[in-house]
């Protein structure tokens, strides 16, 4: 496909080309991830530009959970090094833990504390000042409508109630990136458009988004800027006009480039059939 | 294609998806599964291979003692009695271990199950065929084996002894299994899991009252307290059915076939309770608490007033904040607590009450508090991720990890001087009282140091998500050791506090016994802030590391 050709050619003269314009936010070389025989991300360069909204697609097993985790330093790499707004990932942890918030998909919270109670306490171990945390706390459960669950205990929460307060903890420090691993999974279209309206007015202030999907109406609508994941590749990377191309959609886009097959392989003639 | 399936007609169909696999098929493929676990557990890494071959080492080591210690027994005047109280121990080991300590397995989880179209019969020979393949059920045969070559006599005792020895294998399994069942049914709903943790008390009370009773009833005499149990034990299946085995022995037959026959009675009434419970549990309906309506009292303990004032401001008391939050609400935690608290006050009392008393044994106290610092990551569970964004430099980490400590130091202090008051009141020996705290403040400060220490060193996770499992496939034998080195190595560190009072005692000093009071304290301080200091920058390097470890599920 010309438009992903085009992508990969680029490389990352491509990016540093773009570098003219924004800052890269998040800068990725050489990043391996195996677990035991099997290559989870095989060899990942990526320059994310900073003010985006950025999206990490990929089918089921791409390894997208894996580079979101290495890449926050929740997972150690096996090789490979990470830059966000300039600062080494493992080397000064300091100065990255900071300026990122992450959601992961998959990890809990501490579910035995309230809304309220994880939110201050959280504000507390980023060591902000006691009042600001009230502040920020009460601002982020109203506006993600939390407010009246805010004394039951986040064990008791539905998917998207979880998922909003774990949203509302990845930016109580104000961090100037944001990962979210799978942040619509499972939730309702309420909590979905909640949250969306809570990414949008935090980008617009510049700061930079990257999340992670397999629905990819939803990047298309939300996002300014794809990767796509497959296989511990990068198979295209750029904005979402170009990655689309002349495809009539990012879906159909997507499927050509992870190698999709458009028939069902062995017609299956026993199912349905005579019983 | 469809020929065939044509010709079979409905019924035959019937008979196949809703009858499910015949017994033996569901036996082989339980057989598999668990072989499959343990392998898939063990192959990880490389230390938990290591920590696997460790624990295969001890049980066959042990077990093999186990048995030499039993067919040294044979002919021996208590050899019978040693045998029934053996596997009689053993059968409580397998009632209550495995709701406290890991040895639960996925195989064993019948929730992952329900939707498979298994009869209960299939089902249940199926998870008894995977509940003996294990280290545990193999230390148990050594074990009963050795006790049936005790009391074994002649032919005939020999063939009771090939019967008896799988029964009483066969009913620790199953006890174990059904307990399990039962408590998952009452572990699903928040209400039961309280009452679980209030039943763990009760059974702690229940084998000291046991244990009180036995030895008020032995008296004075040597073996006195061994008849006395034995006399008891031997009617108590499955160690019934060694008491079958030697009564053959004897020629007494009727009494053999009570035995054994009662043993069997009791195995199949355990498999028909299982039966009863397990079907229940799989086709009744999830019984899941929604939370409680809030209260305004309950509003205003959590409004941050009360006595969390008091915890220092910032990280330090965030988190011990939390620590001690999760002591009341966390169900598992909260068992950990309540066990320590309540055995730690039992001790005393019960040697007490039994004459053996001195402060001293305020030390159950201090050690079972202290030991609570120990995986403490483990217990955040992959939670742990949120503490670990937060942490970037070594004093992050000691501060975490100091707060945790607090924690644990703010309840274990004044309850532990409370236990030695108690204790010095009951002996009436409030000379001891001093040094009997120094020795417990000493032995705390270690716990907490070398706990702090093994957190960040062997972390292992507690999965939150099963009320059967509290350690992770693969993880059960670095958990044992990390608690048992734990437990050896707290008092070899106060090795130095214990030996200032025993030269105290040998050299007529006991004027100056009371030096031990402050020195045990600033000892104990030391251990706990070196234990700290140790473990902070290991946490640190180690963060990825330690969550993977402890998210396990």
């Amino acid at each position: 496909m010309e438009a992903a050709g085009n992508q990969n050619a680029q490389g990352h003269d491509g990016t540093a080309a773009g570098a003219a314009g924004p800052a890269v936010a998040v800068r990725v070389r050489g990043l391996w991830k195996r677990f035991g025989e099997q290559v989870a991300v095989s060899g990942i360069d990526l320059d994310l530009p900073a003010g985006r909204f950025i999206g990490l697609v990929g089918p089921n097993g791409a390894g997208k959970t894996t580079t979101l985790s290495m890449i926050t330093g929740l997972l150690r790499p096996d090789d490979g090094q990470v830059e966000i707004a300039g600062h080494d990932v493992w080397r000064d942890p300091v100065a990255v833990k900071a300026r990122i918030g992450v959601l992961p998909e998959g990890l809990r919270l501490f579910e035995r504390l309230s809304g309220r109670e994880l939110l201050t306490y959280l504000g507390r171990l980023r060591g902000l000042p006691v009042d600001e945390v009230e502040r920020r706390t009460g601002q982020l459960l109203d506006v993600l409508d939390l407010s009246a669950a805010q004394h039951k205990l986040v064990v008791d929460y539905s998917t998207g109630m979880r998922k909003k307060i774990g949203l509302a903890a990845a930016l109580l420090h104000n961090p100037e990136v944001l990962f979210l691993d799978e942040p619509f999974e499972g939730v309702d279209p309420v909590s979905a458009q909640t949250i969306r309206g809570v990414l949008e007015r935090y980008t617009a202030s510049g700061a930079t988004v990257v999340f992670s999907s397999h629905v990819m109406e939803l990047v298309e609508s939300l996002c300014d800027w794809v990767a796509v994941l497959a296989a511990g590749r990068i198979k295209a990377h750029g904005p979402l006009a170009e990655v689309r191309g002349d495809a009539e959609s990012l879906q159909s886009a997507f499927l050509e480039l992870v190698g999709a097959r458009g028939d069902a392989g062995p017609d299956l003639s026993w199912l349905g059939g005579n019983r | 294609m469809s020929d065939g399936r044509a010709a079979c007609g409905p019924h035959e169909r019937d008979a196949v998806s809703v009858t499910g696999a015949s017994v033996g098929v569901v036996a082989g493929a339980f057989l598999r599964l668990k072989l499959a676990l343990v392998r898939n557990g063990v192959r990880q890494t490389a230390g938990r291979s290591a920590a696997f071959v460790g624990a295969v080492v001890v049980t066959l080591l042990f077990g093999g003692l186990g048995l030499l210690g039993m067919v040294a027994l044979r002919g021996h005047e208590h050899g019978p009695e040693a045998a029934v109280v053996l596997v009689a121990l053993l059968a409580l080991g397998w009632a209550f271990m495995p709701l406290f300590v890991g040895g639960a397995d996925e195989t064993l989880d019948p929730a992952r199950l329900a939707m498979l179209p298994l009869r209960p019969n299939a089902m249940l020979t199926g998870q008894l065929v995977a509940s003996v393949v294990g280290l545990g059920p193999l230390f148990t045969l050594l074990l009963v084996t050795g006790a049936a070559v005790t009391v074994a006599d002649g032919a005939a005792g020999v063939v009771a002894a090939v019967v008896a020895v799988p029964l009483a294998l066969l009913t620790c399994t199953t006890l174990a299994r059904a307990l399990a069942t039962a408590n998952a049914g009452l572990l699903s709903s928040r209400r039961g899991r309280d009452l679980a943790v209030l039943s763990g008390v009760l059974i702690a009370v229940g084998v000291q009252a046991l244990n009180l009773g036995v030895s008020k009833l032995s008296g004075e005499n040597g073996a006195g307290p061994l008849e006395a149990l034995a006399d008891v034990l031997r009617w108590v299946p499955p160690a019934a059915a060694v008491e079958g085995v030697r009564a053959v022995g004897d020629g007494s037959y009727g009494r053999a076939a009570a035995a054994l026959g009662g043993s069997l009675l009791v195995w199949l009434l355990l498999l028909g309770w299982w039966r009863r419970t397990l079907t229940k549990l799989l086709t009744a309906p999830d019984s899941s608490t929604l939370g409680a309506p809030e209260t305004a009292k309950s509003r205003a303990a959590r409004s941050g007033s009360g006595p969390s004032r008091w915890l220092p401001a910032g990280r330090a008391g965030a988190a011990a904040q939390r620590t001690l939050r999760y002591g009341w609400r966390d169900p598992k935690t909260k068992m950990g607590w309540a066990s320590a608290l309540g055995v730690g006050l039992l001790m005393p009392v019960v040697t007490a009450a039994q004459g053996g008393t001195s402060p001293y044994n305020a030390f159950w106290a201090s050690a079972l508090l202290g030991l609570l610092m120990y995986n403490q990551f483990g217990q955040d569970y992959s939670g742990f991720w949120l503490v670990s964004q937060t942490i970037a430099t070594s004093r992050d980490a000691y501060l975490e990890l100091y707060g945790r400590a607090l924690a644990v130091a703010l309840v274990a202090v004044p309850f532990t001087s409370a236990v030695v008051a108690l204790s010095a009141g009951l002996a009436d020996d409030w000379a001891s009282a001093p040094d009997a705290m120094g020795l417990a403040l000493a032995l705390l400060g270690a716990l907490i140091g070398l706990g702090a220490v093994t957190s960040a060193r062997f972390p292992y996770s507690i999965p939150q998500d099963s009320p059967m499992k509290n350690v992770a496939p693969g993880q059960g034998a670095l958990a044992w050791f990390s608690i048992l080195g734990g437990m050896l190595a707290g008092p070899v560190l106060c090795a130095p506090v214990i030996a200032l009072v025993v030269t105290l005692h040998m050299s007529d000093a006991t004027g100056w016994l009371w030096t031990t009071l402050p020195l045990g304290a600033g000892y104990g301080v030391l251990m706990a802030w070196a234990g700290l200091r140790l473990a902070a920058p290991v946490t640190v390097r180690r963060l990825p590391e330690i969550l993977t470890a402890v998210s396990r599920a």
